[in-house]
């Protein structure tokens, strides 16, 4: 007899450089979320109108295309997903982006170079939250 | 049949030359299809390599497996890119098991070797690798590497070695900025940025100081990004010392106005009459964020400045003061005796309305002489 699995919570996950993304898949999964992985701007606004909202998102801000704080944008006008989490990745010393992502409805941010046990853990107490 | 043997001569030296040409461009396009191969060949190495590498990479930022593929030298080359990217994208204890993984690959031996390659590229990898892994080992060649004559080297040596120690290393890198022209300012905050913001505002500071007054100056203004208060006791005492060239006292000035210290307040107020006008400037624009509020009367004095730079800081400086309003602003226009200190103020009443919108915005009659 099959015990009913528990759903695992959907990321998208907006990350247009390979190495970071691949990593950052690793760890997601790791900590048993389901991820969606968008590698530019463009496709992330295809995904937000098309797929149904899940329970965070991980945002870039430098992506070819449209920008994470276009996307952001994006998002934040789309019915459905105005009270999705979104957290966003930015470098170092970009004091300005950090600003305006805050202003413009990001929850959090996480600046690159990134600790791994810290971005799991932001991420769990915002799914936590919103639940 | 003279003219018979001469065609026939014609003839053949034509078929000679057109086989040739033929040959070349065959030739050519083997050598072409040929690096083709050698290149899509070494693609779909670096691309299988990748494809193995990547996701080890990615489980050792959380714990380092027990078993690891074997690797060609080719490969390993690829696995330093991919390994330095990595330990790049991440901070925090997950470092360490990148270290570990790199000892455990032989990735230390295999930079050390690299650190003597004939290709550019290869020794600039090997001694960022070093750097990040901390190797003690190579301190005095990297040391010797700050004077290379390229400035890739020599800047990348410096990052190395403030990663394998920073304290140890601002006192070799700091006589050495001074000397090198070839090294950005910018690149030069950049690398001290593993050592943190302090130690790197202070020791730019210093080395400022040592360093001809057109290279001091650029290092200086670009000490605003660090946000420290630790470049300004250098720069004080460079300034008590003796006369600095005009250039090293405006970029000081500048800093006194970013950093905002009110110790600077009475140095920043001794230069405001400064024979040279860009000095004048910066002290103007400086007291504009640092200023108290007996400053106020210096600074319209200012507005009579025959330089038009230096009236048109003077004015901005004024309008950034905490306690300036759009409405004190246009009744300080009114008083002024002359056209030119007039028309400075006008596009910053107009700027300070904007700003606060309540009440009603005041726009001074004379406004259209500007």
């Amino acid at each position: 007899m099959d015990s009913p699995e528990t759903p695992k919570l959907k990321v998208l996950m907006v990350e247009d450089e390979e190495d970071t993304a691949s990593l950052l898949k690793f760890l997601l999964e790791r900590a048993s979320y389901q991820v969606v992985h968008a590698k530019d701007g463009r496709q992330a606004q295809e995904l937000v109108s098309t797929m149904a909202p899940p329970d965070i998102v991980l945002l870039d801000v430098m992506l070819p295309f449209l920008s994470g704080l276009q996307v952001l944008t994006v998002i934040r006008k789309r019915e459905g997903w105005k009270k999705v989490p979104i957290v966003m990745l930015t470098a170092d010393g970009s004091e300005h982006d950090i600003k305006r992502a805050l202003e413009n409805g990001a929850n959090d941010y996480m600046i690159k170079p990134f600790n791994p046990r810290e971005l799991t853990s932001r991420l769990k107490r915002f799914v936590a939250h919103a639940a | 049949m003279l003219g018979l043997d001469q065609s026939d001569l014609t003839l053949r030296i034509g078929t000679i030359a057109a086989i040739s040409i033929y040959s070349a461009v065959g030739l050519l396009l083997l050598g072409i299809l040929l690096l083709r191969y050698i290149r899509n060949h070494k693609d779909r190495r670096r691309q299988a390599v990748t494809e193995i590498w990547r996701p080890l990479l990615a489980e050792c930022v959380v714990e380092v497996p027990e078993t690891l593929p074997p690797l060609t030298t080719r490969d390993h080359l690829v696995l330093l890119y991919l390994w330095n990217h990595c330990y790049e994208s991440i901070r925090g204890d997950a470092r360490a098991n990148l270290k570990e993984l790199a000892r455990r690959t032989g990735s230390d031996q295999f930079a050390k070797e690299l650190l003597h390659a004939r290709l550019l590229r290869r020794r600039l990898l090997a001694i960022v690798t070093l750097g990040h892994l901390q190797e003690r080992s190579i301190w005095n060649e990297l040391a010797a590497m700050l004077r290379a004559d390229n400035a890739f080297v020599s800047l990348v040596a410096a990052k190395a070695l403030l990663h394998i120690d920073a304290q140890a290393a601002v006192p070799l890198i700091i006589p050495v900025i001074g000397t090198r022209k070839d090294w950005s300012p910018l690149k030069v905050v950049a690398i001290f940025e593993p050592a943190g913001a302090d130690i790197a505002a202070e020791a730019i500071a210093e080395a400022a100081c040592l360093a001809s007054p057109e290279i001091g100056s650029r290092l200086i203004r670009h000490l605003a990004a660090t946000q420290s208060q630790h470049a300004l006791p250098p720069l004080r005492a460079l300034l008590q010392k003796g006369l600095p060239s005009d250039d090293l006292l405006a970029a000081c000035l500048f800093l006194f106005g970013e950093c905002s210290d009110p110790r600077d307040v009475s140095t920043i107020r001794t230069h405001l009459s400064h024979p040279t006008w860009y000095v004048r400037l910066q002290a103007a624009s400086a007291l504009g964020k640092v200023g108290m509020e007996e400053d106020e009367a210096r600074l319209i004095a200012l507005l009579d400045d025959e330089h038009w730079w230096v009236r048109y800081r003077a004015a901005e400086a004024l309008s950034n003061l905490p306690w300036m309003t759009a409405q004190r602003l246009t009744k300080l226009y009114d008083t002024l005796n002359t056209v030119e200190s007039q028309e400075q103020l006008v596009s910053f009443i107009a700027q300070s309305n904007i700003k606060a919108p309540d009440p009603a915005p005041i726009v001074p009659q004379q406004a259209g002489t500007a």
